[in-house]
């Protein structure tokens, strides 16, 4: 039978799948029974049917993968499904989160759909293929079979009928044979002869065929032959009846028959009384093996008589005999006479049908199954079983029917049939039927008609179905049941992959979301400190404004003439802290400009060794309380012109170095410059810069080839400069190097209490070296402190001529001696000067500088000694030689004396001057004096007519001093002065003015960082409280004022016109036609230069400074004041007068338009009269008296146009002209706004009411200077 | 009365203008204008303020009793006033101006006409203190002294 245990037959049908698989789908079984509690393991009428498992099943894992899905479904769903809380394992933020979720899950319920079709799909085609083909070839072979079972038997039966029907006739013919011959005997004799030759025959042909149950011929006389073969006993016998009495009537009866024809079955009658023997005969030979014995007639065989050939035919019927249990085939054939015209005997011939069941047997046997043969009327002829062919009734044995069998197969087959065909089968009529349920099994029906003409017979045959497709179905289910089991198994294992899959992608979608998620609160944190940003530059920028206002009014507070000394100093105090504010605010929106990306490099040539030279001045000023030195060292290969902000460089060196200072409490700072190519731009990577030794050998290795490499790289004109700020301070952990560059970073915290500041600086820097194409780092160095280390990328101007070192100092036999008591600066200029080629000597202190001293001039005299070889390097002694032999001749000695050497403690300093003083003659003396060297001092040396400046002595200051020795020399040579005791250094007794930017710069004296730049930058308002502090810390550092002279750059020259004071002359102009007139003043003598000199400090005296700077110092200037207020024209116009301008004042700005455009215009048409003059008769006058305006002050509101209109109105004017002339605002607003608003429109500068005397003069000044 | 007592009275009238907030520093910057070029520069200023000043609180007073008051006019007015006051060191009509001009922007008639009878006030106050301290220069000047510099 089929399996029902589902356990046992998936296993062992699942035994072709790999066994881990097996396992996995058990598992998933199992944990999916679990999981699905909710499906019903209740009673199911399809229980025990695999399939029905196995959809089942399927189902389960359906609900399983569904269930699985739920887990990740939201809590709701589960619940419902598993009916237990579990929480949540992921909390879905957003619904967009949740929906992408959903999405995944159907796609995911698609999948597993997908899958399960295909399978389903793969499965039945296999199965179908596999299966239904065979079934299909089965079966018709199947048919085949069951026709050839069917036709065997039939066969036979055939044959036996043929047989019987040969043996038959043979009987008769041989019969008429011998009835013929014996025809006219009567005689007894002849006539037992004749039965005896009859008997002889019979028993040939009867032992001939071994099938024939009987062979019977019975006499018209009655006589009867009949041989018997008991098959069962295997015995024969002859049987005869009563030869006397037969052979009496028999000739009778044959008479009869001849006469009359009708022969009405005498021999029923008279057979009964006849007396039938049998007797035993051997089978073989036919010899009598016993004695004949009376039988009863008719008792063992059935004779066949006359009534059975009516018709003188043959016939065949079909029969039965108590002694066999068979049926017998008898046919019965009637002899006839000589002429043909009665019938002398008839002969019967009985085979038994039992070989044909045998045959039927023998087949069944192999090939199972039931067979039979019927007669048309359904009686059985044959079955393949043992049952019962007869029936014993009343009557005598019968045959059955076949629906009364006993073989319950056949019988219910038999059933079948009638009940399907009816009790008729018509003839041809065949039935194939297949799968016909006879109990609870199927079969195969299949029925042949046999026609024959006596004796129709059916043959049936049956055969089980499990017999031909027992195999098949079995094969087929056992296919179905792998198939199904496989595809399970794949599909449990493609959900489950395409789960885990899927849980990936998922998982991978989560991460994205919340990448998403991140990315999106990044923005936001980013977008947030922009706002910071935003707002912090938004509300520096509003602080700075009301800052500067406290400034500019602190200055004018401290301008104030009525302040106690206390007053004076706390304002004093308040104006630094409020610098220090400023600053800060400054440096905040700085950084916020920066990091909004809202800050834009201007682009613009600057001359970068001056910016960083005046940087070192000012921090000179700065450092000066502090053991430190300042020193720059730039290479000379640097360009001087390069193009860039100046501002944010400075700014970046500002911060730097004020970082270093604030950082180091001795030792020294340098600020180291270096060009650099980019092609070798590796190079100098890879060296190690840290160490100075290298570093030093670079720039020289840079040098050398400095010369031709400029002129490659003049193309591409952008170029790197290497900066590195070195100090001595107390260095930086090697782990903050980078953090320092962080906003609000120190690197140490503790550091914030001790030195203060924001952190910010270094920030800034390194934004804006970053935002100039630069990078800095701190680099690791061997001696203590910190070395800073960046490149910034400048382009240099195109048509830049590189301005070296000009004047080739070796050609003029140098020689410098340099003493000075700062260590690094002395070493750093005693290199540069051996590397142009002057020969120096070096000194500290001042015995050592007396010692070099005594020896230079003693051995100038004599023989040189081998004390300065010391100090020269030893490359340069032969020069050194040569220049001995003539330096009388042809070199110059200069001693530079820092004027720390000298003793100022005491009065020793003024033996020290004198002693050096002996040696005026030959040598040029240089000071460099600090800054807070006293008066006296440098009175002193400006009376002895020596070269003076302020330390630090860098480069651009050596270079003057030699220039100006030079050209003094040149000078010498040229003028062939008789008066040879006036010493030429007179002429350089000219005061050079420090750089006011510089100035400006060193006076801000606060301790945090400010950028210098910022400040100079700025415009309007700030400006002009720059320029008014400029003149309050003039004050302040009254020290300052007595300096009396100060080398300053050449270059400083073109941008020092704007200071008002700076209308000196520079050193340089000696040679000029001045030269005369500096003669001349030298001629007067010292008397004027003290008025000079006293009018300098006086004018800085606090308490004479309005007195003095009031003094006409707008003499010359014309200015054109629109003002509508009569009080204020008034007194604005007495104010300008006082300062010994010329004032023209109209009323509203449509009268200084006018004014304007006459006096334009006039000078256009200079000789006509103008025909706007007639209709402005009332400034005729004023006009015809002025000169062209150099300024104009305009309030800003007036009737009939305002200020703001009548600058427009003036701006587009000179719009082609070219010409721009001033414009100041006077607004009573004082508001920023209105700042803005004027600077807008065109103006210039910008004043408050009441006007400020001081404010508006410098105001003017510096504006008017400008132009100029 | 001689003359050394007349100037000490001016001494302290001057200061005592000053102490009251009548006059600021403006006014000693008028002071310091005057010198012999223009011996008279002082009176000329304050009497050109005091025409201006009537002139302008005049047209105020008109402005303000208009239907519909022109602010922007009245603004303006105000604005030159105060230019015109806080020039000549009347701090007391400045102060008073501001606040007028806080009204203006206000739109505030009433208030405006509250600080124009201020204004008016402070200006007569101002208007006296000046004369009479002019008339003590004149006197001064009269009794062939000079006039000492305050401070």
């Amino acid at each position: 039978m089929l399996p029902t245990s589902s356990s046992s037959s998936s296993s062992s049908v699942l035994l072709q799948v790999p066994a881990l698989q097996l396992k996995v789908s058990e598992k998933s079984m199992a944990e999916n029974t679990e999981r699905a509690p909710s499906v019903s393991f209740g009673v199911s009428p399809t229980q025990n049917r695999p399939t029905g498992f196995c959809l089942r099943r399927f189902c389960n894992q359906l609900c399983g993968c569904l269930s699985k899905e739920s887990k990740n479904l939201p809590p709701c769903r589960k619940h419902i499904q598993k009916g237990e809380v579990q929480e949540d394992e992921f909390p879905y933020p957003s619904a967009q989160c949740l929906s992408s979720y959903y999405s995944v899950f159907v796609a995911r319920l698609a999948i597993m759909v997908m899958l399960a079709i295909l399978i389903g799909m793969l499965t039945i085609l296999t199965w179908h293929f596999t299966t239904v083909y065979t079934t299909k070839s089965i079966n018709s072979l199947a048919y085949d079979l069951r026709f050839e079972l069917l036709q065997r038997p039939i066969l036979r039966m055939w044959n036996i009928l043929n047989s019987t029907a040969e043996i038959t006739n043979a009987q008769v013919k041989l019969s008429e044979y011998v009835i013929r011959r014996y025809d006219k005997t009567v005689t007894q004799p002849q006539q037992i002869e004749m039965y005896e030759v009859m008997r002889n025959v019979t028993w040939a042909l009867f032992a001939s065929r071994k099938a024939l149950n009987a062979i019977t011929i019975s006499y018209r006389n009655g006589f009867v032959q009949a041989f018997h073969r008991d098959h069962r006993s295997n015995n024969t016998f002859y049987i005869y009846s009563d030869l006397v009495n037969a052979s009496i009537t028999g000739t009778h009866m044959l008479n009869d028959l001849s006469t009359d024809h009708g022969w009405n079955d005498p021999s029923a009658n008279g057979n009964i009384s006849a007396i039938w023997y049998r007797e035993p005969l051997d089978p073989v030979t036919g010899e009598s093996t016993g004695r004949p014995r009376t039988i009863p007639p008719d008792d063992l065989i059935n004779i066949a008589g006359l009534s059975e050939v009516p018709d003188g035919v043959a016939s065949w019927h079909v029969a039965v005999s108590k002694f066999i249990d068979s049926p017998l085939l008898s046919a019965a054939l009637p002899v006839w006479d000589s002429s043909n015209k009665s019938i002398v005997a008839v002969v019967g011939v009985t085979t038994a049908l039992y070989s044909v069941g045998q045959l039927m047997r023998e087949l069944v046997e192999f090939h199972s199954g039931y067979m039979y043969l019927t007669s048309q009327e359904g009686y059985l002829l044959a079955t393949s079983t043992n049952a019962p062919l007869l029936r014993n009734s009343t009557t005598g044995p019968e045959l059955m029917m076949a629906v009364d069998s006993e073989d319950h197969v056949i019988r219910l087959g038999a059933e079948w049939l009638q009940s399907t065909y009816g009790n008729k089968f018509y003839p041809n009529q065949e039935v194939h039927v297949e799968n016909v349920k006879l109990g609870h099994q199927k079969y195969y029906i299949d029925s042949f008609f046999l026609k024959l003409k006596r004796l129709p017979m059916v043959g049936v045959i049956i055969i089980p179905r499990r017999y031909i497709m027992g195999k098949v179905d079995e094969r087929a289910f056992k296919t179905l049941v792998t198939l199904i089991s496989a595809s399970v198994c794949i599909l449990v294992v493609g959900c489950l992959c395409i789960l885990i899959l899927t849980n990936g992608v998922s998982k991978e979608m989560k991460l994205r979301a919340e990448l998403i998620s991140h990315l999106d609160a990044r923005r936001r944190a980013e977008a947030s400190s922009n706002y910071k940003s935003q707002f912090l530059a938004n509300m520096s920028h509003e602080l700075r404004t009301p800052m500067a206002a406290v400034i500019g009014l602190l200055d004018i507070l401290i301008c104030d003439d009525c302040l106690t000394n206390e007053q004076y100093t706390t304002v004093t105090q308040i104006r630094k802290c409020s610098n220090a504010l400023l600053g800060l605010l400054n440096n905040i929106l700085d950084l916020s400009k920066v990091e909004s990306g809202k800050l834009v490099l201007e682009e613009a040539e600057f001359d970068l060794g001056r910016e960083l030279e005046g940087l070192v001045d000012m921090f000179s000023v700065q450092r000066i309380n502090h053991n430190v030195e300042t020193v720059l060292d730039l290479s000379d290969d640097m360009p001087k012109v390069v193009q860039g902000d100046s501002a944010r460089v400075v700014q970046i060196f500002t911060n730097l170095i004020s970082n270093s200072i604030k950082f180091t409490s001795s030792g020294h700072i340098i600020l180291r410059g270096w060009c650099e190519r980019p092609n070798t731009f590796s190079d100098t990577m890879k060296l190690p810069l840290d160490q100075k030794e290298s570093s030093s050998a670079l720039k020289t290795k840079l040098k050398q080839h400095g010369n031709h490499e400029m002129r490659t790289s003049k193309k591409d004109n952008r170029i790197v400069l290497w900066f590195e700020v070195d100090d001595t301070g107390c260095g930086i952990d090697p782990s903050k190097w980078e953090s320092v560059f962080e906003s609000f970073e120190q690197a140490d915290p503790s550091t914030t209490r001790t030195y203060g500041g924001t952190g910010l600086g270094l920030c800034i820097v390194r934004t804006l070296v970053n935002k100039m194409g630069g990078e800095i780092k701190v680099v690791k160095k061997n001696n203590p402190g910190t070395l800073m280390q960046l490149y910034l990328v400048l382009s240099t101007p195109v048509d830049g001529t590189r301005q070296q070192c000009s004047i080739d100092f070796s050609r003029h036999g140098l020689m410098v001696l340099l003493a000075l008591n700062a260590n690094m600066g002395r070493v750093i200029m005693s290199q540069w000067l051996r590397k142009n080629r002057v020969h120096t000597w070096e000194a500290s202190e001042w015995n050592e500088l007396t010692q070099i001293i005594r020896e230079v001039f003693q051995a100038s005299s004599t023989t040189p000694r081998n004390g300065f070889m010391t100090q020269c390097s030893t490359s340069e002694t032969l020069r050194y030689e040569e220049l001995k032999t003539h330096h009388v001749r042809s070199s110059s000695i200069i001693i530079v004396v820092d004027v720390g050497l000298l003793d100022l403690s005491t009065d020793i300093w003024k033996e020290q001057i004198k002693f050096l003083d002996k040696y005026h003659g030959k040598a040029k003396f240089a000071w460099v004096l600090n800054h807070d060297t006293s008066n006296a001092v440098k009175m002193e040396l400006q009376r002895k007519g020596h070269l003076m400046m302020v330390k630090p002595l860098y480069k651009a200051k050596m270079v003057h001093i030699l220039e100006a020795v030079i050209k003094e020399r040149a000078f010498e040579l040229q003028q062939e002065s008789p008066n040879a005791s006036r010493a030429p250094q007179g002429d350089l007794h000219e005061c050079l003015e420090i750089d006011p930017i510089h100035f400006d710069v060193a006076s801000s004296d606060d301790s945090d960082t400010f950028e210098t730049g910022s400040f100079n930058s700025r415009r309007g308002v700030l400006q002009i409280g720059e320029t008014s502090r400029e003149e309050i810390i003039t004050q302040d550092h009254k020290n300052l004022n007595n300096r009396l002279s100060e080398f300053s750059q050449n270059y400083s020259k073109n941008k020092n016109i704007e200071n008002p004071r700076q209308i000196w002359q520079t050193s340089c102009d000696i040679e000029d036609s001045t030269c005369t007139s500096t003669y001349n003043r030298k001629a007067s003598g010292l008397p004027e230069l003290e008025v000079e000199n006293s009018r300098w400090s006086g004018q800085n005296h606090r308490d004479s400074t309005k007195a003095i700077d009031g003094q006409k110092s707008l003499k010359g200037l014309c200015i054109l004041l629109a003002e509508d207020t009569p009080v204020l024209q008034r007194v604005a116009t007495i104010m300008l007068q006082k300062m010994g301008a010329s004032v023209v004042a109209v009323g509203d700005g449509q009268q200084a338009v006018d004014a304007l455009k006459c006096k334009l215009d006039a000078e256009k048409y200079r000789s006509s009269e103008s025909p706007f003059w007639d209709g402005n008769t009332r400034f005729q006058t004023l006009l015809q008296e002025c000169p062209l305006f150099d300024l104009i002050l305009m309030d800003c509101q007036m009737p009939k146009m305002d200020g703001y209109e009548a600058t427009k109105a003036i701006r587009n004017y000179e719009a082609g002209t070219g010409s721009h002339i001033p414009i100041v605002a006077l607004t009573a607003h004082a508001m920023s706004s209105d700042e803005a608003k004027c600077l807008e429109v065109g103006m210039d500068a910008y004043l408050t009411k009441p006007i400020d005397c001081k404010l508006m003069i410098s105001t003017i000044l510096s504006l008017t200077k400008r132009m100029a | 009365m001689d003359v050394s007592q007349m100037q000490g009275q001016l001494i302290d009238y001057t200061a005592s203008l000053f102490r009251e907030g009548f006059l600021d520093d403006q006014f000693t910057q008028l002071q310091q204008l005057q010198d012999e070029s223009n011996p008279d520069f002082v009176f000329e200023v304050v009497s050109l303020f005091f025409e201006d000043s009537e002139r302008l609180l005049n047209d105020l007073g008109r402005a303000l009793t208009q239907q519909i008051v022109d602010f922007k006019k009245v603004d303006a007015h105000v604005h030159q006033l105060k230019g015109s006051s806080s020039s000549i060191g009347a701090q007391r009509v400045k102060n008073a101006c501001v606040a007028f001009r806080n009204f203006c922007e206000e739109q505030n008639t009433e208030g405006c006409l509250r600080c124009l009878q201020q204004v008016k006030q402070e200006y007569f106050l101002v208007k006296n203190k000046l004369e009479s301290l002019f008339r003590l220069e004149q006197q001064i000047l009269a009794a062939g002294g000079s006039i000492p510099m305050v401070e």
